[in-house]
């Protein structure tokens, strides 16, 4: 069923990578590029020329969350995924028990030093009320950003969404860059988020939830109406 | 990120060694460009990061299986990414409603004098090959590549018999293989 002759060959394994064949052909190409060097070449190939079709598309940005997936799913993250920062890690992976008494006395010594050593980083926290664009009398949302930067949306109201529509959380840092999906979020469920997931906060921030398709915008930014939004205001700093 | 100076054949053999920091490098490079035509793909932004979610595991668990004499790292990438975005269509039972204005809009373009000469020298760059086919022999392979349509799709999508497309469609990779051959 595969052909000899070069041209009919490279042409039958390009159909393949657009994925074009039906069983059991689509096998049999399958199998070739498996088992023969020159077809892998050949599938490569066409799949590189490909790259100049997938590079005239716009890159989008992924949720935060995606990174933060992807290494638990490789088991590089403990199963309770609190990532504190440097310190409070270095804190609990040594843990107390595991000092010699020379150590702890070091320790004392080290705790007379003003902001040394200390149970968690405490950064600035913020807070922002999100409200319904252009109605300060209804907020729907309230966000808290606490001292190691762990990020809270909590509901004050659950709309009622349209079963083919998405609510879409975003943040936008510098106008430049444009707004970052933050991912999507159920009406009137809280999420939070780590300070990885979400990068150091800034007062002034904005934060908006928009109405999106299901699943999501299609873009790489808000595509449907804003339906809360807020600015992140300095609660304490550190 | 086409063009950039970013190694991706080194950093997948790191990778395959097992290089935590290579994997991020490579996620940072290239995540978005692939989150983009997952998004093109399958229509839908929560589906096409669990596509890219599934196709990064597998680049560092098979990336061992990397050989840079077959060809490029980033397009051994991508193949593993639409490898599992056209197993979850054809997965489907209906297809997601999409704007297909881009793809007509690329279909349309017709060849510049410039780039009939420049596709026919030294670039052989796809798109500027795809510009030189007639746009019945351009306009499936854009949607095969862009939905990730079966011939049968394609053939209702464009309201033309199986047959005519099917023969159009190798036709017009033929004639693309012989534009891109030096």
């Amino acid at each position: 069923m595969i052909p000899q002759a070069p041209e009919q060959r490279r042409a039958l394994i390009g159909e393949y990578v657009l994925g074009l064949l039906d069983e059991p052909e689509a096998s049999e190409v399958r199998q070739l590029i498996e088992h023969d060097r020159d077809a892998a070449r050949m599938a490569l190939d066409w799949e590189r020329h490909l790259l100049d079709l997938a590079d005239a598309l716009p890159a989008q940005q992924p949720s935060l969350a995606l990174w933060q997936r992807l290494q638990q799913s490789l088991g590089w993250l403990p199963a309770s995924s609190e990532s504190g920062g440097g310190l409070s890690h270095w804190w609990n992976s040594l843990g107390l028990w595991r000092l010699t008494s020379a150590g702890l006395a070091l320790l004392v010594l080290l705790s007379w030093l003003p902001g040394v050593l200390r149970d968690a980083p405490t950064g600035p926290s913020y807070t922002a009320v999100l409200q319904v664009p252009g109605e300060s009398a209804r907020p729907g949302w309230v966000i808290t950003v606490d001292g190691d930067g762990t990020l809270t949306l909590d509901a004050l109201v659950a709309d009622q969404i349209p079963p083919d529509r998405s609510v879409q959380f975003w943040t936008l840092v510098d106008p430049k860059e444009g707004p970052r999906s933050l991912g999507l979020i159920e009406p009137g469920k809280a999420v939070t988020l780590s300070a990885e997931q979400i990068g150091a906060v800034q007062a002034g921030q904005l934060f908006e939830l928009t109405l999106e398709p299901e699943g999501g915008s299609p873009l790489n930014r808000p595509t449907g109406p804003v339906l809360y939004i807020g600015r992140a205001v300095l609660i304490a700093g550190s | 990120m086409a063009g950039s100076e970013f190694d991706y054949e080194g950093t997948l053999e790191a990778c395959a060694a097992g290089d935590r920091a290579a994997f991020k490098r490579l996620y940072q490079q290239e995540a978005g460009q692939l989150l983009g035509l997952a998004i093109t793909l399958l229509g839908r932004r929560d589906q096409a990061e669990d596509c890219l979610h599934d196709a990064l595991l597998k680049v560092w668990v098979n990336a061992e299986r990397f050989d840079r004499s077959l060809g490029s790292g980033r397009a051994w990438i991508y193949s593993i990414l639409r490898y599992r975005a056209l197993n979850q269509l054809r997965g489907r039972k209906q297809l997601v409603a999409t704007d297909d204005g881009f793809i007509n809009d690329m279909a349309d373009e017709a060849a510049q004098a410039e780039e009939l000469a420049d596709a026919r020298s030294s670039a052989r760059q796809l798109r500027a090959c795809l510009r030189l086919l007639e746009r019945p022999r351009r306009h499936p392979i854009l949607l095969a590549f862009y939905r990730g349509l079966t011939h049968d799709q394609i053939a209702a999508r464009l309201s033309a018999p199986l047959g005519t497309i099917k023969g159009r469609i190798r036709a017009g990779l033929r004639a693309l293989q012989e534009c891109l051959q030096p």
